[in-house]
């Protein structure tokens, strides 16, 4: 039988690719979607997603997102939770750009207030986050320095003055997850990452200033507890752990490549998926290895906050305290972190792998900010720039069915090569100024890589999430500035 | 004048250093390399910082640079301070090289000659499934080297090339030990020829290749050569030359249906195809290259 025929509908947003499709198959694939981003998915990531589904330890399902598509291993828009004790850890299911992730703030400042000056903020901007494949930052780090900041993440920016104490709290993991040791992680990798701190980088990310239109707030009260107002203007920007995070993924997936049958008798069938035992030393140098990172993408944020406040404060002549410059909330993306999940109505630790997949926490859950404890979890999803991004909340449900994760963004419909022949950069640009959104980059043929329609429907995946109750519709964000990568 | 490219791609621990390390001692030219990293092209020499790249000079002219600045300022600072004759970069393993190849064959100051992926056989027959980020590695070869091959039988290496086959059908494919097959490496290199010594003549040495030389006066009609090479059967993997055409004169590389050109003055149309068996052709060749000149 064919794998799309084997799929089987759970219900209008839930489908399943059974444990009996396949036999080395120790758990079902499940995929989140709606009939429309089912057609839509490329076969590879059903096949990722079964390979996933072999791996040892792995708990209940391997998940799809609905902005899932193929990837180094695992599909990027993948979740997979390994029993602690005995499951293993893949850097291919976490991705090699650590912790990319988002980061919202908001102004106090209205559409009224930025329209005027949005080609001074966006150029000013454009000038002091660097972007680009090699950008180097300001910020100029002696390699003790640069090990204390991936060891101390965003807290090692707010005790050097980057940043104020309350920003911490609206991070996850308080922008320091506990356990990175430097000492596992390469003098290459250090040499890459070491003056990347504050640069947004290439590819995918991006920097946008982005307007709350009356009529897209979808959740009133909400959207006011957080502090959102008709015609606001926040910031939201998209960035990782840049050259660091792929090199501390290289470097293990040679370690694991070395180890994994040799050592620990672990057979798969597609290299990409290199693992290890969570708990062998080479897993837990790695789980310590890839904290680094996540700490460092941490950083990375905080610094470009930073000099978004120094912007904003210079452009508007008024401190960016008075400009109500507050962070909402900081996600990470690709990520395997240690968590307390209830499975089969047993409380245990488990190792979750997101891999262009956000967390999802609903309320009340251990770990979230007190601010959000009875609404839930903020997260945010970046859009293509020209569709436009939303801010959603984790659900109780998500706790229950997908370890509490949602997905991650928008999610490729075609390669980047076929965007590219499509269309052109320079146009793109123009049509998008015409359209009220002013764009500053570094690489034509990037903006053409990321142009609106080389994505999935950000509104469709977004429903998706929300009609299956893994995540909730607070509001929807349009750009009107954007720095790109 | 454009500085060709050649972009080496393939799986982690593929070969694709050691393949670097042939091509620097067999091909005596000036070459820049470009790695992800200083990586095990160990050497003592100069360090070279510029703003975009950082050069060491390696014996015997070539140089070795660790991007660090964006690609394009890099590209550009390469050619203006070593003038290369050839760019080689050498792309990490875990990525796909898509989009680096299209930056490629967008900059102003490059074209891209040709990939080169290096397959792992050894790899592959322990990990039968070619994940994506492979499959785009082969995908977008002009190359493929099967390498490896002293690791694995005979029977497997047959079902590794259906494989690969499957993915690509069009690139010319090597079975290398150590990524040494009794490669003649100036095959990597389509643009040398004609830049270097006026003639082109046929010189791939390689017995199981033949090639055949054709020359044409005249003006030369862009599309139907375009049609041409693009039907040009598939035993003929290499095509260079000079062609004329009404806007202008240029140098022409076509590797595994990969085409590129670059500005240059020559006064006549010429042609040297490179393939196994493929004498048998000249005939044909000779009839449809006189179809596409433009008749006034």
């Amino acid at each position: 039988m064919s794998i799309l025929a084997s799929i089987k509908k759970i219900n209008d947003y839930t489908w399943e690719i059974p444990k009996e499709f396949r036999k080395d198959m120790r758990v079902p694939v499940r995929i989140y979607a709606t009939q429309k981003l089912l057609n839509e998915m490329d076969e590879m990531v059903y096949t990722q997603a079964i390979n996933v589904s072999t791996l040892p330890g792995i708990l209940k399902y391997s998940y799809v997102m609905p902005d899932g598509h193929s990837g180094y291993g695992f599909p990027i828009g993948g979740v997979a939770a390994m029993d602690a004790d005995n499951g293993v850890i893949s850097p291919g299911g976490i991705g090699f750009d650590i912790n990319c992730g988002m980061r919202l703030v908001l102004t106090n400042l209205t559409i009224k207030d930025v329209k005027p000056k949005i080609r001074e903020l966006v150029d000013l901007i454009f000038q002091r986050v660097p972007a680009g494949v090699g950008s180097t930052g300001f910020l100029k780090l002696t390699t003790s320095q640069f090990k204390e900041v991936v060891e101390q993440g965003a807290k090692w920016c707010v005790e050097n003055g980057y940043g104020w104490d309350e920003d911490l709290e609206h991070i996850e993991e308080n922008g320091c997850i506990q356990g990175a040791d430097s000492s596992k992680i390469s003098s290459r990798a250090i040499q890459r990452g070491i003056d990347q701190v504050g640069t947004l980088g290439s590819g995918n990310h991006y920097l946008e200033i982005q307007w709350v239109k009356p009529e897209n707030i979808v959740d009133k009260e909400a959207a006011k507890k957080i502090g959102i107002f008709e015609d606001q203007i926040v910031i939201m920007y998209h960035c990782g752990s840049r050259g660091f995070g792929h090199q501390v993924a290289t470097d293990y997936l040679q370690i694991f490549l070395n180890v994994m049958e040799r050592k620990y008798g672990i057979k798969i069938l597609d290299r990409e998926l290199a693992c290890a035992p969570f708990n062998s030393k080479e897993g837990q140098d790695y789980f310590a290895a890839m904290k680094c990172g996540i700490n460092m993408s941490f950083a990375n944020r905080q610094v470009i906050l930073h000099r978004i406040r120094e912007v904003f404060s210079k452009v508007f002549n008024t401190d960016a305290e008075k400009l109500g410059l507050k962070v909402v909330y900081d996600v990470a993306h690709n990520t395997a972190k240690l968590e307390e999940h209830v499975v089969d109505g047993k409380r245990m630790k488990v190792l979750v792998h997101r891999k262009g997949a956000t967390r999802a926490f609903g309320p009340n859950v251990q770990g979230l900010p007190k601010d959000y404890m009875e609404l839930g979890q903020p997260v945010i999803i970046g859009g293509s720039m020209e569709t436009g991004s939303y801010l959603l909340l984790g659900t109780q449900k998500a706790m229950e069915e997908t370890f509490g994760t949602t997905c991650h963004g928008s999610g490729r419909t075609m390669s980047r090569t076929k965007a590219r022949k499509l269309v052109r950069g320079e146009e793109l640009v123009k049509e998008m100024e015409r359209r009220g959104i002013y764009l500053r980059t570094v690489s034509y043929s990037g903006v053409a890589e990321e142009a609106g329609f080389a994505y999935k429907n950000i509104d469709e995946v977004v429903d998706a999430v929300a009609l299956a109750g893994i995540s909730k519709k607070v509001v929807r964000f349009i750009p009107i500035g954007n720095v790109k990568g | 004048m454009k500085t060709p490219v050649i972009v080496i791609s393939g799986f982690l621990g593929a070969g694709k250093t050691t393949f670097l390390k042939r091509l620097i001692d067999n091909v005596k030219r000036k070459l820049a390399i470009i790695m992800n990293e200083f990586g095990e092209v160990a050497i003592d020499a100069e360090v070279i910082k510029g703003k975009a790249v950082n050069m060491i000079e390696l014996t015997g002219g070539c140089v070795c640079c660790s991007l660090t600045g964006e690609l394009e300022y890099a590209i550009n600072e390469i050619i203006e301070k070593v003038k290369p004759e050839y760019i080689v970069i050498e792309t990490t393993g875990i990525a796909e090289p898509d989009s680096l190849i299209y930056n490629i064959e967008n900059m102003p100051s490059v074209v891209l000659d040709n990939v080169i992926t290096i397959v792992d056989c050894d790899g592959l027959a322990k990990f039968p499934e070619i994940g994506y980020t492979q499959r785009v590695q082969i995908e977008n070869a002009d190359f493929l080297l099967l390498n490896k091959i002293d690791l694995v039988n005979e029977q497997q290496i047959k079902e590794i090339e259906m494989k690969v086959r499957e993915i690509n059908d069009r690139a010319l494919i090597f079975r290398t030990k150590y990524c040494n097959g009794n490669l003649d490496y100036n095959l990597f290199f389509g643009y040398f020829i004609e830049r270097n010594e006026q003639k082109l003549k046929p010189e791939e040495k390689q017995e199981e290749f033949e090639s055949i030389y054709l020359e044409v006066e005249g003006y030369l009609d862009r599309s139907k050569f375009e049609e041409f090479i693009s039907n040009l059967p598939k035993e003929i993997y290499r095509a260079k030359g000079n062609v004329i055409f009404k806007d202008g004169k240029y140098i022409f590389n076509y590797v595994a249906g990969r085409l590129s050109y670059d500005e240059f003055n020559y006064n006549k149309n010429r042609f040297l195809f490179v393939g196994k068996n493929i004498k048998k052709f000249e005939n044909n060749l000779k009839n449809s290259i006189k179809k596409i000149l433009q008749n006034e």
